[in-house]
C-alpha cells in the first residue's frame, strides 16, 4: 500500500464514486435480464476503471462507495444485508489492479479486457457466495444466476471498460484542461 | 413524455427532513455510530422476538424522530414484490438446508420446516427494520454532517497512517458531483435522443439490445467525469493542496451528557440483539 493518497488518487476516486452512485439511482446502471436477481449491472465498473488508473486503493474506495450506495438504495431484501452488499465490492477494483499490473507488460489492451472481465467475475462471484452464506438462495439458484447472469455482465463490463480506458489515455496524451476555454 | 430524461430532478440523496426533533438535535457522530451498530445486531439476529424488538425500535424512531412514517413506508413498497418472489423461493427450496425443527410439508424436493419459515419471515422483516432505520438516519441528518462525522469517527486511525481526511474529501466529491453528472447525463441524453436515439423502448428480455442503447451515455459520461477530475486535480494543486496536510474544521462537534446516555442506550440494546438468547 501506497504511504499517502496523491491529490490525483483523491479526485479520481471521488469521480468515479460519484457515477457509481449515479449509475445506482438513476437506474441506468441496472439492465433488466429475466434471471431471479433481476438486474445485470455495470456499476461495479468504475470501482474496476479506479482500480487500473490508479492502483488498488482506489479501486478499493469506489468499491466502498458503490457497495454503500447499493446497500443504502436497495429494494431487493438480498441487497439490504450490508455483507452481501458491501463486503464482496471491496474486491472488484483490488482484483482488477492485480490482473492489470500482472498483463501490463505483455499488452495494454489484453490487461485491460482481462482486468475488467475478472473484476467483474469477482463481483458476482463473491456477492453470490455471500448470499448463499447468508441463506437468500441455494446453491442451485445461485449457479444458475451465476451463469445466465454472470456471463453476459462480464462481456458488456469489459466493452465499456476498455472503451473507456483508451479513451482516458488520449485524453492523458493531450493534457487537455477545459479551465482555459470556458468557465 | 419528456419526464424519462428528468434525472436531475428525481435524485433524492441526502434528502433531509427538517423537524427539529429531539434525534435532529443528537450529535450526528452518535447517530451514526448507533446506526451501524444496530443494522449490525439486526443483520446477525435470527429470532422472532428479536427483530420483533427491532421493528418496535425502527417504529418508535420514526416516531421520536417526528418524520412522517410515508418516508419509510416509500422505501418498502417498491420492494414488496422482491420480498414475495423471495420468501416463495426461500420456502420451496431453502427446506433441505433448515430440516431442523417440525416438518410441516414433505413432498418430493418441497420441504418446510419451523426453521425455513423462521427464515423466510425474519429475512423479510429485517429488511423492513433496515430500510427504517436507515431512511431515520439520512432524513434526520444532513450530508455534510454525516461526512464531517465519518472523518471525525475515523480520526483515532491517524495513527496507523490511515488516511482519514482523504477518504472524507473523497466521500464529500463524490456527493457534490452526483447532481452535477445527473444534469450533463440529461444534456447527452436529450442531445442523442434528438438525433434519434432510441432509449429503454426495447423489450426487456432482448439483453443486447438494451445493454446497446446505453453505450452512447455510458461512455461520455465517464469521459466527461474523467475531463472534469483533469480540471479539479489541476484547481487544487494550483491552490498548493497537500494531501496529509494538517487542517482544522468550520464545524466542531461537541457530545454533551445527552448524546453519551443516547450512545449507551443503543450499545445495550446492540448487546441485548447480539447476545441474548431469545425463546423464540
Amino acid at each position: 500500500m501506497k504511504k499517502s493518497l496523491t491529490v490525483r488518487d483523491i479526485v479520481i476516486a471521488g469521480v468515479l464514486g460519484a457515477v457509481a452512485i449515479l449509475l445506482g439511482v438513476t437506474r441506468l446502471g441496472y439492465i433488466p435480464v429475466p434471471t431471479a436477481a433481476g438486474n445485470a449491472t455495470i456499476m461495479h465498473i468504475p470501482a474496476i476503471i479506479g482500480g487500473i488508473m490508479q492502483g488498488p486503493v482506489v479501486g478499493l474506495i469506489v468499491g466502498a462507495i458503490f457497495g454503500i450506495s447499493s446497500f443504502l438504495n436497495a429494494t431487493v431484501p438480498l441487497f439490504k444485508d450490508p455483507m452481501v452488499a458491501i463486503l464482496p465490492r471491496l474486491f472488484i477494483g483490488v482484483v482488477a489492479w492485480l490482473v492489470y499490473a500482472g498483463i501490463r507488460r505483455k499488452s495494454e489492451y489484453l490487461a485491460v479486457a482481462v482486468a475488467a472481465f475478472l473484476g467483474t467475475l469477482t463481483n458476482t462471484v463473491l456477492v453470490l457466495t455471500m448470499a448463499v452464506i447468508r441463506h437468500y438462495m441455494t446453491p442451485g439458484v445461485a449457479w444458475t444466476v451465476g451463469v445466465t447472469n454472470g456471463i453476459p455482465e462480464a462481456i458488456v463490463g469489459t466493452i465499456v471498460t476498455l472503451a473507456v480506458v483508451l479513451a482516458w489515455k488520449q485524453i492523458g496524451k493531450n493534457k487537455k484542461s477545459k479551465i482555459s476555454q470556458d468557465l | 413524455m419528456s419526464s424519462e430524461f428528468d434525472i436531475s430532478r428525481n435524485i433524492t440523496i441526502g434528502q433531509y427532513v427538517p423537524t427539529g426533533s429531539f434525534i435532529h438535535r443528537l450529535d450526528p457522530r452518535i447517530k451514526l455510530l448507533i446506526f451501524v451498530f444496530l443494522v449490525v445486531a439486526i443483520a446477525l439476529n435470527t429470532s422472532y422476538i428479536g427483530n420483533a424488538v427491532g421493528l418496535i425500535l425502527s417504529l418508535y424512531l420514526f416516531w421520536a424522530s417526528k418524520i412522517p412514517i410515508s418516508y419509510g413506508l416509500s422505501g418498502v413498497k417498491p420492494a414488496i414484490p422482491f420480498i414475495i418472489i423471495l420468501a416463495v423461493l426461500q420456502l420451496l427450496f431453502q427446506g433441505q438446508l433448515f430440516s431442523g425443527g417440525k416438518v410441516f410439508v414433505d413432498y418430493g424436493f418441497i420441504l418446510i420446516t419451523s426453521e425455513s419459515i423462521r427464515l423466510v419471515i425474519v429475512s423479510a422483516v429485517r429488511f423492513i427494520e433496515i430500510i427504517f432505520l436507515s431512511s431515520v438516519l439520512t432524513l434526520s441528518t444532513s450530508t455534510t454532517e454525516l461526512t464531517h462525522s465519518i472523518q471525525s469517527l475515523l480520526s483515532p486511525l491517524k495513527k496507523m497512517n490511515f488516511p482519514v481526511h482523504e477518504i472524507s474529501l473523497i466521500t464529500t466529491i463524490s456527493i457534490r458531483f452526483v447532481p452535477t453528472f445527473a444534469i450533463e447525463m440529461e444534456k447527452m441524453m436529450k442531445a442523442q435522443a434528438s438525433r434519434g436515439a432510441d432509449f429503454g423502448s426495447g423489450s426487456w428480455w432482448r439483453i443486447i439490445q438494451r445493454t446497446k442503447e446505453m453505450f452512447p451515455i455510458i461512455i461520455p459520461l465517464f469521459n466527461i467525469a474523467l475531463a472534469r477530475a483533469e480540471d479539479l486535480i489541476l484547481a487544487m494543486e494550483a491552490r498548493c493542496y497537500t494531501p496529509g496536510g494538517e487542517r482544522s474544521t468550520y464545524s466542531v462537534y461537541k457530545a454533551v451528557t445527552k448524546d453519551y446516555l443516547i450512545l449507551l442506550v443503543g450499545l445495550l440494546l446492540t448487546l441485548l440483539l447480539l447476545f441474548y438468547p431469545f425463546p423464540i
